[in-house]
């Protein structure tokens, strides 16, 4: 284990992306302390880090995490296991986009687990910068959510694939990414997206549409959340209307609320998922919305 | 499995087997199924399927690469696991179909034909003592197809017919689409289903499951479409 003070002295520094491919692992346990949620340990190994916990509403801890690399290479590993117990409240976000480069000429694979456990009565919010899938990828992104009774939680991940605003579409390469959320134990969500160029259903209507953007936001410990999810449609009007391709869904199942987004302007897609979740917070935590500093940049 | 395997499965079905086949994958059995669009009459009223052609290629997605890759395999793992009286199995299956079902909308579908089908098997007398926690259309089906001796490919092709049929009608109701394009559809589909069941039963378990985000938003938002003929 490492002193929490170690890592807010980390060089910017980033590396040859060609010349490295280096596991990281990073487990953060938080703990409720009488005033406020408390970072009570901080382990890492290789190049994951989060910066020293700052309290901007008093009592929820929140953090950055930090990959100084900048992305995945082939054989890079990321590993990434957030503990919350009960009483305890975290709000995790990250200063830039996560990036799943070309893979190298073996077509390494690129790993990135996520394990957020919450015991009952623990609060997450768990907001990542969008991941942005670069052509030629080889990624495997995984994210797996355990909850217990009365844990309440937010999740926002959002996916870029290719970079075609700059002209550098998905024609090759593959990426994975998985999502897994239990409720005492039992699985109460399971998605798998399959991106892969050479698949047809890429460009179909049932499949990714054409579209280059998808993201969900995933709410779990909302009282009444069928209603919540119509009151939604009432106050974020963009959520229900449909500019082919662009389009939002809501839809309520399993205690969890899902909003979805698919398209092509990840600015837009997180703009109103952001409105969501600010709409979401003060039903589920009774405080109004704070956002990440990063948003606003 | 190869197109022989596939006709030596299809030849071993004895003409009983065969005539149980088609009566369970039949539109009159009365499991509600035709009350059901799974997202198509949204999509057609988004104005994203709207003649045979886009039609059959909404299909073919949902079928190859999603079918394929969720239904068809858990229902194959379900179908052991009744032979084997392997209740936990039925379970961990049938859970693990519903937390897919990523819509409200496709997971009561699931679980209410499911339920509907369960009380059908009761009331014939054809349930086993023991019974998993929940009810999916596809652990039910693949418990009547077990019971009847058939095999579990010839059960997975009457499975999909069953979808077929029902989607191509939805499509026939809503879009509208005439009979004859109708069948020119499911003539085209053919092909597709007995592709998606032979590559449904080469999947390892960690490799189920394919989200067809179109197919999750359409479905999603006919939960709360204005006005519709089919149920959410």
């Amino acid at each position: 284990m490492t002193l929490l003070s170690a890592a807010a002295e980390l060089p910017p520094a980033v590396p040859e992306v060609a010349e490295r491919s280096w596991p990281a692992s990073l487990h953060l346990r938080l703990e409720a302390g009488e005033q406020r949620t408390r970072l009570a340990r901080m382990a890492f190994h290789g190049p994951l880090r989060v910066q020293r916990p700052f309290y901007p509403e008093g009592d929820v801890c929140h953090l950055y995490l930090l990959h100084p690399p900048g992305g995945l290479v082939s054989g890079d590993r990321l590993g990434i296991d957030v503990h919350v117990t009960a009483g305890a409240h975290g709000l995790i976000t990250t200063p830039s986009a996560g990036k799943i480069y070309r893979s190298d000429s073996q077509n390494g694979q690129q790993r990135q687990q996520v394990q957020l456990t919450l015991e009952a009565g623990a609060s997450l919010e768990w907001l990542p910068m969008e991941t942005l899938i670069y052509d030629g990828a080889n990624g495997q992104l995984s994210t797996r959510v355990e909850l217990a009774t009365g844990a309440r939680f937010i999740g926002l991940d959002m996916i870029c694939i290719g970079r075609p605003h700059s002209a550098l579409p998905f024609l090759s390469g593959r990426a994975e990414q998985r999502l897994h959320i239990l409720q005492d134990g039992k699985p109460v969500l399971i998605e798998r997206l399959l991106l892969d160029a050479n698949q047809p259903h890429w460009q179909q209507a049932a499949g990714f549409n054409g579209c280059h953007v998808a993201a969900t936001l995933v709410a779990a410990g909302l009282p009444q959340p069928q209603q919540i999810a119509e009151s939604l449609r009432e106050q974020i009007p963009e959520l229900a209307a449909l500019k082919q391709p662009e389009q939002f869904s809501i839809s309520v199942r399993l205690g969890l609320l899902l909003v979805r987004y698919l398209g092509n302007n990840s600015e837009y897609g997180n703009q109103i998922l952001r409105r969501v979740w600010a709409q979401l917070r003060p039903l589920l935590w009774h405080k109004p919305p704070c956002a990440p500093r990063i948003w606003n940049t | 499995m190869t197109d022989s395997l596939l006709c030596l499965s299809a030849a071993t079905t004895s003409p009983l087997e065969l005539l149980q086949l088609l009566q369970l994958s039949s539109a009159s059995l009365p499991i509600g199924a035709f009350a059901w669009s799974q997202g198509l009459e949204a999509a057609i009223d988004q104005g994203q399927v709207s003649n045979a052609e886009e039609l059959q290629a909404w299909l073919t997605t949902v079928c190859e690469q999603g079918l394929a890759w969720l239904e068809l395999p858990i229902m194959a793992r379900c179908y052991d696991a009744w032979q084997r009286h392997d209740v936990d199995s039925v379970n961990h299956w049938q859970q693990w179909l519903l937390a897919s079902r990523e819509t409200r909308e496709l997971l009561d579908e699931e679980t209410q034909i499911g339920g509907t089908f369960k009380r059908l098997l009761k009331q014939l007398g054809q349930l086993p003592d023991q019974l998993p926690e929940q009810s999916t259309y596809c652990g039910y089906y693949a418990l009547a197809a077990s019971q009847r001796g058939i095999s579990i490919a010839a059960a997975q092709l009457g499975w999909c017919w069953g979808w077929l049929e029902n989607q191509v009608l939805v499509a026939c109701k809503t879009i509208p689409l005439g009979q004859t394009h109708a069948q020119q559809v499911l003539n085209t589909m053919l092909p597709v289903l007995v592709r998606s069941c032979e590559f449904s039963r080469q999947l390892a378990d960690d490799d189920i499951g394919n989200t067809l985000p179109g197919l999750v938003m359409a479905s999603a938002r006919h939960e709360y479409q204005y006005s519709r003929l089919f149920r959410s």
